[in-house]
């Protein structure tokens, strides 16, 4: 039954429109950027920097060079954008329209309810990140040949991989990435179950983001790093560093995890208490 | 099949169900009146474990809904008013997808349901496209789905046009007749809970403030209309003789206690006041509700 219930969950999710602003966000952005990374120095500025460590920069700006260097913005900016605008919905968006009542007149836990909504809001949150890494290599694979990958972010990696191993960095990326989007999507949700609009729901959870973002950031609170979560979501590009910190990796996947599942329950134990009325 | 005992309801300070306690027997129809904001939605969503009661007991079909929800409502429908559904989706999607939340529905069912409330050939359309009347006819299907012997519904006429309230209104007596269902309904319609209740309630800012057979609601002794040649001096007449207490707008007559609308046509007759027309004016639930609510006058100022 629980497949049923999220099978019909995905309908619901996948028909509205909305769902699929990040997409198209997504897609606009990858060309744009494509674009700006040919035509503009930002690949010649590549290339200086890749000839200046000792490396032919013909043999590695590549697909999968160009993927991460188009990733690393979305992720940062669109992404936690798009997974809190849906995660926002998932309780909130049916409250205020109506729906939400009737499934409270049948017989089913509002537990259940809510990982039933819970699960869809994952499952796009994999979905989302899975299209963006698709059309990321699909739309540089246009105009960039197959070969070596050069990772540089200041402060997280500074890598040159071959091809074979790039690409097996870059699928754990986007497995990393996913666990991100779904974290972003659980804490819209958690706030989308209390009392409040969807749209308070998505600007509490991006606040919720930006604020840890911002204080990580600040030199005083480097020490206390690992109460970030804005920290941990950085394992997308840690992997990307030779060797990999697996360690590190671990760890924050696993505190991941433990948010997710906490925002989750958190949620749920605010909507176990909430009169639903129309 | 609905039980509540005592239940209280409070949001914050402010009391919205106050020691409300009634039965409904299977097979019924019963009404539930109020002004808006009388409590009337809060008690449907404490029925349907939506809304949390502050004290009390609340139990439907033998089960009570805050332990046992998950029994209580296995054989429930309800309708809301204004019924909401996915617009973007079919009206047999919008079904599958509420089926799923009760128990396994076969599509044969799903298409049974479908054909019993006349939405047939629509169903594959996107739910935008409906009037008024499908989406309640829609509303209605859903409700139908896990074989419900209990249907509640909150306000099902709202929004509906003339002909829509009486197809609904057809509907509900065909759910009774031919499935033979316990209905529970809250409307402002009062003329709607009359042709279709055989028990109603009345709240009053949150208290029951009565509960009784809308036969014995009906029959209840009101008015008497009288026409005559002179209704001043019939009436000023049968005050003198004690065979009425009041009078109203030229027209009618209330009776003193143990009397008859044959004395008072014999009093007139006997003083030479011709009576043209004499009957028991039916009381309408209207009425008696609109009596019921009156607020109490207001003393005058010395």
């Amino acid at each position: 039954m629980f497949l049923a219930q999220l099978k019909n969950e995905l309908w619901k999710l996948f028909g509205k429109k909305r769902t699929y602003i990040g997409f198209g966000a997504f897609l606009l952005a990858q060309t744009a950027m494509l674009l700006a990374f040919k035509f503009t120095r930002w690949q010649s500025d590549f290339e200086r920097l890749l000839n200046g460590n000792g490396y032919l920069a013909s043999q590695f700006i590549s697909v999968l060079t160009v993927s991460v260097v188009m990733l690393i913005p979305q992720i940062m900016l669109l992404m936690p954008l798009y997974a809190t605008l849906v995660g926002g919905d998932l309780v909130a968006k049916e409250a205020e329209d109506g729906t939400l009542r009737m499934f409270l007149s049948r017989p089913i836990s509002r537990a259940r309810l809510l990982f039933v909504k819970w699960s869809a809001g994952i499952f796009f949150a994999v979905v989302l990140v899975l299209a963006l890494g698709l059309t990321a290599v699909g739309f540089a694979s246009l105009m960039f040949p197959w070969g070596g990958m050069f990772v540089f972010s200041p402060g997280q990696a500074f890598s040159i991989l071959p091809a074979h191993e790039g690409l097996e960095r870059f699928v754990f990326s986007i497995l990393f990435m996913a666990v991100n989007a779904g974290v972003m999507v659980s804490v819209a949700f958690m706030f989308s179950c209390f009392n409040m609009k969807p749209a308070a729901a998505t600007i509490l959870a991006l606040s919720f983001l930006f604020v840890s973002m911002v204080m990580e950031n600040i030199p005083f609170f480097d020490r206390y790093e690992d109460f970030f979560i804005t920290h941990h979501f950085k394992c997308w590009l840690l992997i990307f560093r030779d060797p990999a910190p697996w360690s590190q990796i671990c760890q924050s996947e696993i505190i991941l995890f433990a948010v997710s599942a906490t925002a989750f329950i958190i949620g749920a134990m605010a909507f176990q208490v909430r009169d639903i009325k129309s | 099949m609905i039980e509540l005992r005592n239940v209280i309801k409070k949001f914050g300070g402010r009391v919205a169900v106050d020691d409300l306690s009634f039965t409904v027997p299977r097979g019924e129809i019963y009404g539930l009146l109020g002004h808006n904001g009388a409590g009337k939605s809060t008690a449907i969503g404490m029925m349907l474990g939506q809304v949390w009661p502050t004290g009390g007991e609340v139990k439907i079909c033998g089960h009570d809904v805050q332990s046992n929800r998950r029994a209580a409502l296995m054989q429930v429908g309800a309708i809301f008013e204004s019924p909401v559904f996915y617009d973007y989706l079919s009206g047999a999607r919008n079904l599958e997808i509420l089926s799923t939340y009760t128990a396994p529905t076969s599509k044969a069912r799903i298409q049974e349901v479908v054909e019993w409330v006349g939405l047939t050939g629509r169903e594959q359309s996107k739910v935008r496209t409906y009037s008024h009347g499908m989406r309640a006819r829609l509303a209605l299907a859903q409700a139908l789905l896990p074989k419900p012997e209990l249907l509640i519904l909150d306000e099902p006429s709202d929004g509906l046009d003339p002909e829509g309230i009486h197809e609904m209104r057809q509907t509900i007596l065909r759910l009774q007749r031919e499935l033979g269902l316990t209905i529970f309904l809250s409307s402002h319609l009062l003329n709607e809970v009359e042709q279709l209740c055989t028990r109603i309630a009345v709240l009053q800012q949150g208290k029951k403030v009565f509960e009784g057979n809308v036969a014995d609601v009906k029959a209840a002794r009101g008015k008497v209309a009288l026409k005559t040649s002179d209704f001043g001096n019939a009436a000023k007449l049968l005050r003198e003789r004690g065979l009425i207490t009041a009078t109203e707008q030229d027209k009618f007559i209330t009776l003193a206690g143990g009397h008859s609308t044959a004395e008072i046509t014999q009093a007139l007759v006997s003083a030479g006041i011709a009576v043209e027309g004499i009957w028991q004016n039916e009381q309408t639930v209207e009425d008696f509700y609109l009596n019921l609510v009156k607020p109490p006058p207001v003393p005058a100022k010395n």
